[in-house]
């Protein structure tokens, strides 16, 4: 985490929220408190993909799955995706 | 477009980047097989051109961004080099390579090794973190070389090292191939002039940017390719253009340095 930094723009530190652990993360999301970007841990990996190459349809169901836990700032207002209010 | 030709080679365990996929070939490539020997099996898919001179530099203890990582040869080669103080990084954008690379991780029990689904011209990497970063037959794929050199000298910390190795161009290519996109995948058609390529580095605000090493395809390999081959018969002339093919691509090691200031 200590070098991650939101490839858009290039804020650092980022966030972590943790969801699922086993020896490793598992399920987390990593948010960028400057601009709400907020990117997925999905099997281990960071997906800290820039917001033409996300997916809606496999990211808006991540952030409905994990929406208890995540702050409802990212949930309504993250980038490049959010929910309804 | 290179994203998805990725991932089915990677579903698919093909081999890409131009290479046959003959075992030889990454030994061809620079690795020495004891080196090899000791990756997990999956990790080498014959995609690089070979990077073992960046490898041979890695310190014990040294951070290294390996942009374009693909199912995670060279980060695994970096881990070992590194030891368990240093760290690697693998920046891939194929999700599919980044499975098959996670998969090789568990099983080799790497701890210094880590992969994150990025863009190498968006890294997710903050600044000035990097002692090293290395790259092995990518950065001829991306549209814009100029943002991936800018990500590289941001990375890094003053002083830190690029070490990648790559295709380049020594004559222009025929238009009927740059348009080829399976030769694009091929490594071959999104490849710069070399001037240029080292033009790109020095614009971005790399010094001492040297060409330590500098191979000619064999034309062996290049009329085996596959790609050489659809090429070949696109343009209807056989072996010809593959020989021009094979004269006018070179693989090159670059190094180049960020300044302490």
């Amino acid at each position: 985490m200590e070098i991650l930094a939101c490839p858009i723009d290039k804020y650092h530190p980022l966030e972590l929220h943790v969801f699922e652990e086993k020896d490793e993360i598992t399920e987390g999301l990593i948010v960028c408190p400057k601009c709400l970007r907020w990117y997925p841990i999905r099997d281990e990996i960071p997906e800290m993909l820039p917001d033409e190459l996300r997916k809606e349809a496999e990211d808006l169901p991540f952030l409905k799955k994990w929406r208890e836990k995540i702050p409802e700032k990212i949930v309504f207002e993250g980038k490049p995706f959010s929910l309804k209010r | 477009m290179v994203r998805k030709a990725y991932g089915e080679i990677a579903k698919a365990e093909k081999c890409g980047c131009g290479c046959s996929c003959d075992p030889s070939v990454s030994e061809n490539a620079g690795y020495n097989p004891e080196e090899l020997g000791s990756v997990p099996e999956g990790a080498d898919l014959n995609l690089g051109c070979g990077n073992p001179v960046a490898l041979a530099t890695l310190k014990e203890g040294e951070t290294v961004v390996d942009f374009g990582s693909g199912a995670g040869l060279d980060c695994f080669l970096a881990a070992k080099k590194v030891g368990e103080k240093g760290r690697v990084i693998g920046v891939d954008m194929t999700p599919e390579m980044l499975d098959k690379a996670r998969e090789n991780c568990r099983r080799s029990g790497y701890k210094n090794v880590e992969f994150r689904l990025g863009e190498i011209e968006n890294l997710p990497v903050a600044d000035n973190t990097a002692d090293v970063v290395i790259s092995n037959c990518v950065i001829n794929l991306s549209p814009n070389k100029q943002r991936v050199f800018n990500e590289a000298f941001r990375v890094l910390k003053p002083g830190g090292r690029m070490i990648i190795s790559d295709m380049v161009l020594l004559n222009e290519l025929p238009e009927a191939l740059k348009e080829n996109v399976q030769a694009y995948i091929g490594c071959v058609s999104g490849a710069e002039m070399k001037t240029e390529y080292r033009r790109l580095i020095e614009n971005a605000g790399f010094q001492r940017v040297e060409v330590i090493k500098e191979a000619h395809l064999p034309l062996e390999l290049v009329l085996s390719d596959a790609t050489a081959k659809a090429m070949a018969k696109k343009l209807k002339t056989s072996d010809y253009s593959a020989r021009q093919l094979a004269n006018s691509v070179a693989s090159v090691t670059i190094s180049a340095i960020k300044p302490k200031k």
